[in-house]
């Protein structure tokens, strides 16, 4: 099934060159370097404040995580190949990783699949969830709740709108797994919803 | 297709990453099945509900101006120069980072050979991305079925209305009497410039002719992707991409015939 997925997806053998082009003039003063910086990357800082924001599931985490993002992108920006936003999104999630494992060990899930159980599913009954009538803050919550690794790839592909090949690279995994980590978030996401709404009694079944 | 592995590819359906063949197939699935039509809607209003109604959290307009200023104008840069693949080392003091630092950068090492190694055999050749340009377009026409912009089976129509339209002259062959019948033209997108597209047909077989002024004469080759055919070559300056599902002989015959 991965394999058949992995042939059927179309950016799959289109990686990112490794060197595409040398991003560093030689010659470049300090101040130089420190516009062309600020033109390429931070026009990306609210999707790097977003992501932060929803794998540490906290402001205060999310600020400090992406500062540390940024300076260390900084230092680090002649490793720059291809486009800004992936990198500093890379850059980012890598942080997010160091900073929860150092500073909330009890909360950090691995990033590994198979953890999670899917409940049964009755989907295909008439018992149907119409995502319309998502109520906003259950959504929320909801996608908050999801193991880290289903959550990143849901909010880089629904909120950053990213194709598939670039959160393969954000999420340093192959393009069938952002594939199949995907489909196992909606199903979550809609478990989830569900079982919330009926715990509450809010009308979101139609 | 099997019914789990028609969901799973809704995913990437409607996030519009499925590539044109794929999609061919699973339309004809969501086409005979009621239940796969009604997942596919979930989705999207589900993809729908979470673009709408999930927190986007834009930047706090304080943290960008503390950061802007805590981008160091000093010469830390002549210092240490920084490597390209540094960010990948976890922040943290280099005492601690010394212990495993040799075994990985070895390991890393072998890693980027193998990466390297591997983008070259992966990375799509212009040839690979004009064969999916193409297939895509021959597949499109099918999907939609509008394979002409002009109809017509004389081909003093086809090439004016052709030449008009594009930076070059195509050349149209009648191969009617060989009972490959034209049936009309129409123009692409191709290698990001526009191409003309002969339309003919074999019996039942609908096929593609993609013509454009070729730079260098490339070999001819021939070779089957998601079933459907496809065949190259190049004569008077011209590169010829033909697409169809009609058997590999009769393109070959075909190829042959419009080469000379």
């Amino acid at each position: 099934m991965t394999l058949a997925a992995d042939s059927a997806l179309l950016h799959e053998a289109n990686p990112v060159p490794l060197r595409q082009t040398d991003s560093s003039p030689p010659h470049e003063t300090l101040s130089e370097r420190k516009r062309r910086f600020e033109q390429l990357v931070l026009p990306h800082f609210d999707a790097a404040y977003n992501l932060a924001r929803w794998l540490t599931r906290n402001d205060q985490d999310a600020r400090d995580v992406v500062q540390e993002a940024v300076l260390r992108a900084y230092r680090f920006f002649d490793g720059l190949r291809g486009e800004a936003k992936p990198w500093l999104l890379a850059i980012v999630r890598n942080s997010c990783l160091t900073w929860l494992a150092a500073n909330r060990p009890a909360k950090t899930v691995g990033f590994e699949d198979g953890a999670v159980e899917l409940l049964p599913s009755d989907e295909d009954g008439p018992d149907v969830l119409a995502a319309r009538n998502f109520d906003r803050r259950m959504l929320n919550e909801a996608i908050a709740g999801l193991p880290a690794q289903f959550r990143e790839v849901l909010i880089l592909r629904e909120l950053e709108d990213l194709s598939y090949k670039d959160i393969a690279r954000i999420a340093d995994v192959p393009i069938g797994t952002v594939m199949s980590r995907l489909a196992r978030a909606r199903r979550l996401l809609a478990e989830s919803v569900r079982a919330a709404s009926r715990i509450s009694g809010t009308q979101v079944l139609k | 297709m099997t019914n789990e592995e028609a969901n799973m590819l809704l995913h990437a359906y409607i996030d519009g990453e499925l590539d044109p063949a794929k999609t061919l197939e699973l339309e004809a699935h969501l086409a005979q099945s009621p239940a796969l039509r009604a997942a596919c809607g979930r989705l999207r209003e589900m993809s729908e509900a979470i673009r709408l109604k999930a927190d986007y959290h834009t930047a706090p307009s304080d943290l960008e101006a503390r950061i802007r200023a805590a981008i160091p104008a000093g010469p830390e840069r002549s210092l240490a120069r920084p490597t390209w693949w540094g960010w990948l080392r976890p922040a943290g003091s280099l005492a601690a980072v010394a212990d495993w630092v040799r075994p990985a950068a070895s390991f890393a090492a072998v890693a980027l050979v193998t990466w390297v190694v591997a983008l070259g055999v992966m990375r799509p050749s212009e040839d690979e991305r004009i064969t999916q340009e193409v297939l895509a377009s021959h597949v499109r026409a099918t999907l939609v079925n509008r394979f002409y912009d002009v109809a017509s089976s004389d081909q003093h129509t086809v090439k004016p209305w052709l030449s008009a339209r594009l930076a070059f002259s195509p050349p149209v062959a009648d191969l009617s009497a060989s009972g490959f019948e034209l049936i009309g033209g129409r123009l692409d997108y191709i290698r990001a410039q526009p191409v003309a597209v002969l339309v003919y047909k074999r019996r039942q077989h609908v096929i593609d002719v993609f013509v454009w002024p070729a730079e260098a004469q490339k070999a001819e080759q021939m070779l089957t992707r998601d079933g459907f055919n496809i065949e190259r070559f190049a004569r008077n300056d011209m590169s010829f991409w033909l697409v169809s599902d009609l058997g590999r002989d009769e393109l070959n015959d075909f190829a042959r015939m419009l080469a000379e």
